[in-house]
Order: structure tokens, then sequence, then C-alpha cells
């Protein structure tokens, strides 16, 4: 992409970084690329497979439709921010270590993104040891998966909503 | 069969969706798939491909597995470092994987055909026995030894004689023969078997399917890891599903004309029923510790199941294609009527 560029501030994983990027980069080539966050993954690059996502002030997002320009002075939140947060210490979060625990990961590229829809449901529930298995499927539908057949996925999530490491 | 039968409730179901489905605009159906696959290359696949798997052991006693096979996910790191670690007598965490570069490790074959576990484990496994016998030989230790004797034994060795490592080739086993010439025989040493159930709704005003409930019954010799194993079947039985219900490869010109998510439609966390996987454990005397392939078998059984199911929830025969597209089956549902 040719033509001018932008200085884009922004708080990821709670430290200020900023970016000389053209206005329509993607957020996701920015996380990548220039802050050097691989952690998130691109899958389809069209928004269908949620391999990319994130959270945009609290927002769970798809980073490949994200243009730079939109995420001025935005508050993100990333796969590597998931388990580095002051909020837990250095452990992993209550998802992190399910998934381990229980098989939901394979092939690893669904991985972080699956995570991010996990930790988004968990986190925006009250009391997430209530959080039944059809809330499970709809909040992890926007994610797509071609290893696991979702099965270990939705048990490491339902074993997650019962563990410390999970408490909002 | 009966477990299988038992554990989907099959016949009361059966009899229960036949009577529901007069009153009901969303007919039921119960479906049932019995298969096998072979593992291995076909035929002398495995016999001209003769791989090699090669296990040395560090003066440090740390055991590293050199094979060509990839993980992908499916886990072949871990079951070949329990094959050895079991093979051995030793941790888990004493074991290490060489990166699958043929340049540093034998060639061991690819990474297909339901070929890792049975094939290459298998010589992970002697190349460990081999192991373990130079250093009986050398008299370096003795038949029941603690990891610490290993790891002295290792030490010892590479002081007397050098680096210390063994390779294991590919031999057929002696009853499996297969004739290229007549293309005859026996084309695979050994299958996996299994029987899968799938129930399914089919709502009849919009000829939607879906899968409600799914066990999969499998004999795959002796299990190395369960929640590895059972893995490999969800995966496959929910790539099942999409085969049989929803994946629909349109070509033109030679070119796919759908390859994009938005197009291509496959499975979802809101598709996919939980899938629920049981094993019956027949150990094979030609797998590490009894195991056979996995990895393709799980493809085989949904389509039909489902198929199978589809049939019973509207009373017709003779649903022969896939994918079952709801176009497709209104086509042939009303047609039928």
């Amino acid at each position: 992409m040719s033509g001018h560029t932008v200085r884009i501030e922004l708080t990821v994983n709670g430290q200020q970084r900023e970016a000389q990027v053209h206005p329509m980069t993607r957020l996701l080539d920015v996380l990548r690329e220039n802050l050097r966050l691989t952690g998130t993954k691109e899958g389809c690059g069209e928004g269908e497979c949620g391999a990319c996502s994130i959270f945009i002030n609290g927002e769970l997002v798809n980073s490949c439709l994200v243009p730079a320009i939109q995420v001025q002075g935005a508050v993100i939140q990333t796969i590597e921010g998931v388990s580095s947060s002051k909020k837990y210490g250095s452990k992993l979060h209550g998802v992190q270590e399910a998934f381990l625990g229980w098989g939901g990961a394979q092939c690893g590229i669904c991985t972080p993104g699956m995570i991010m829809a996990a930790v988004h449901l968990i986190e925006n529930t009250l009391d997430p040891t209530t959080i039944t298995e059809n809330q499970i499927r709809t909040a992890l539908a926007g994610n797509l998966c071609r290893c696991t057949g979702y099965t270990k996925i939705f048990e490491a999530v339902q074993k997650a909503c019962h563990l410390p490491g999970s408490k909002a | 069969m009966t477990q299988a039968l038992e554990r989907s409730d099959y016949h009361r179901k059966q009899k229960r969706f036949a009577h529901e489905n007069v009153t009901s605009p969303i007919k039921k159906g119960i479906g049932l798939a019995s298969f096998m696959h072979g593992s291995g290359f076909t035929g002398s696949g495995e016999k001209i491909l003769a791989s090699v798997v090669g296990v040395e052991a560090t003066s440090g006693g740390l055991v590293r597995i050199l094979a060509a096979s990839t993980e992908i996910g499916q886990g072949t790191n871990t079951i070949f470092s329990q094959i050895a670690a079991d093979t051995l007598h030793l941790d888990y965490d004493s074991i290490e994987v060489a990166q699958p570069d043929t340049s540093q490790v034998p060639n061991s074959g690819p990474t297909v055909a339901s070929r890792t576990c049975m094939i290459v484990g298998k010589l992970v496994e002697s190349a460990c026995i081999s192991l373990k016998q130079t250093l009986i030989s050398a008299g370096l230790l003795k038949e029941n030894y603690s990891p610490t004797e290993f790891r002295k034994a290792c030490s010892d060795y590479h002081q007397k004689f050098g680096p210390l490592k063994l390779f294991s080739k590919y031999q057929q086993p002696p009853q499996i023969g297969w004739d290229d010439v007549k293309y005859q025989g026996d084309a695979y040493g050994a299958y996996a078997w299994a029987v899968y159930i799938a129930e399914v709704s089919v709502d009849t005003r919009t000829c939607e399917v879906q899968v409600k409930d799914f066990v999969a019954l499998q004999e795959v010799g002796k299990v190395i890891h369960p929640i590895l194993a059972a893995g490999q079947i969800e995966g496959g039985v929910a790539q099942g599903i999409g085969y049989a219900l929803y994946e629909n490869v349109v070509w033109k010109d030679g070119r796919m004309a759908n390859g994009q998510m938005t197009n291509y439609i496959m499975p979802t966390a809101a598709d996919v029923p939980l899938i629920r996987v049981f094993f019956e454990e027949v150990p094979y005397a030609y797998g590490p510790a009894g195991a056979k392939g996995i990895g393709e078998l799980p493809m085989d059984g949904p389509a039909p199941a489902i198929l199978s199911a589809v049939e019973n929830a509207l009373g017709i025969t003779g649903l022969n294609q896939i994918p079952l597209l709801p176009e497709n089956l209104m086509l042939r549902h009303r047609s039928s009527r």
C-alpha cells in the first residue's frame, strides 16, 4: 500500500504502544507485524473463522476486519495479555489451563481465538459456574475449528467455568 | 454393535420417533454405519517404503527419537514419547522427539495413511528395545533397572564406545502377503473397526438436517492416549458431518469456485452435537503396545450413518448423494411424495 501513513497510539495488554502505518492496515497486521504479537493468528482473513479474535475496549472482535485508524486510542487485549495480565500474575488463565488439561487444542491455529471467545464469555458472566453448554456453543459459534470437532473445546470451557483462575 | 446400539438407545428411539413423526413437521430419525479402515499403506506400500526410525541416548541418559513423522496437533510427539518411555521404563519427561528434518532423522515415511502410530510407533518401540538390549549386552545394564541406572549405563557406554544410536527398519509381519502382479492378498496388516450411530432431525418445511446425537464406537487396538485418541475421533466425525451435510465443492473451469469460508460451509460449534466416543480395545500383535491406526477411520462412517438416519426420519430409501444440502433433500422429498 502506498500513500501516507499515520501514527496510531493504543494500549495493548496494558502497555502504551504505537505504530506508524497506513490508516487502512488491518489491526491484525499491526499486532503481528508492527508490534510482533504473533499469538493472534490469521485464519481466513475475511471475518468468518474467528482465529484472529481479540478484545477492543472489552468487545470480542475479528482483528482482520478492523482498519488501524479505527483503533486510535483504543484499549486492546490479545492472547498474550490473557496470561500475563496483572489480574492473573504470570499464571495461565483458567481457560488456558483447561485447554491444556482437557485436550482443547490440536493444530493450534484456532486456539488463540477460541480462548479469547471463551475468556470473553466467562469474564462477562457474573457467575461463570452457571454457564450452560448452549451458551458455550453460542459464544464459540464464530470460531471455526477443523481438528477437534469442538467436543474437547466445549469440555475445556465447561471445566474452565469452575476453575478459580477464570473468575472475572 | 450391541454396545453401540445400547449406547445410542437405537431400538427404543427408532420406535419412539416413528410414533412422534406422524404428527410433527420435524421428523426425527436414527441410522447407523458399520465400517473399517486399513492401517498403514495399501498392499506392498510399507514393504517398499521400508521405513526407518532411530533412537539415540545422550551421555546424560536423555533419549531422542529420530523419526520423520510430523506433529500437526494429532499427538505424534506425545505418543512417540509415551511408547519410548514405556518401552525403556523411563519417565515421559526424559524422552525428546527430534524435529522431523530428514537431514537429521532417517526416512520413516510420510505422515499419512493412518500409519504413524501403528507403523512408525512400532519402529520407535523396536528401536527402543534395541537400545535397551545394547546396554544389557554391553554388561552396563541389568534386565530390571531404575532411571538412575539407565542414565549411568548411557554415560558408561559413551565413555567406552562413543555415541549410542540405534535404528529399526520396517519388516512386514510374516502372515501378511500381497501379490502386486495379481493384485490380491492382504491389502492391510490390520484394520480399525467401527459402528457409528447418528440421530438427526429433519425440518420438513426447510429440509434442514441437524445432527442431534452421535455415538462413535471403534476398535483401534490398544489406545495409547485416551484424550488424543478421542480428539482424533471427534475431529474426524465433525469433518464427516460437514462432508455429509454442508461441504459442497463447486468446480468451475478447473478451479474451486467457492474456496472461501463465506461460501464453503463447514460445521461450527452450533452445528456439531456432543460426539460420544467409545473404544473397544483388542491389542494388535504388530502395533506398539497393541495399537493400530486411527486418523482416517472417523471420516468414513458419519455420512452413511447420517443419510441412513435421514431416510429413517422421512421413511424413504435410496439417498445416495452427499452433501445432502437442504435444496437437494427438498427436491428428493417432494418427488417421493
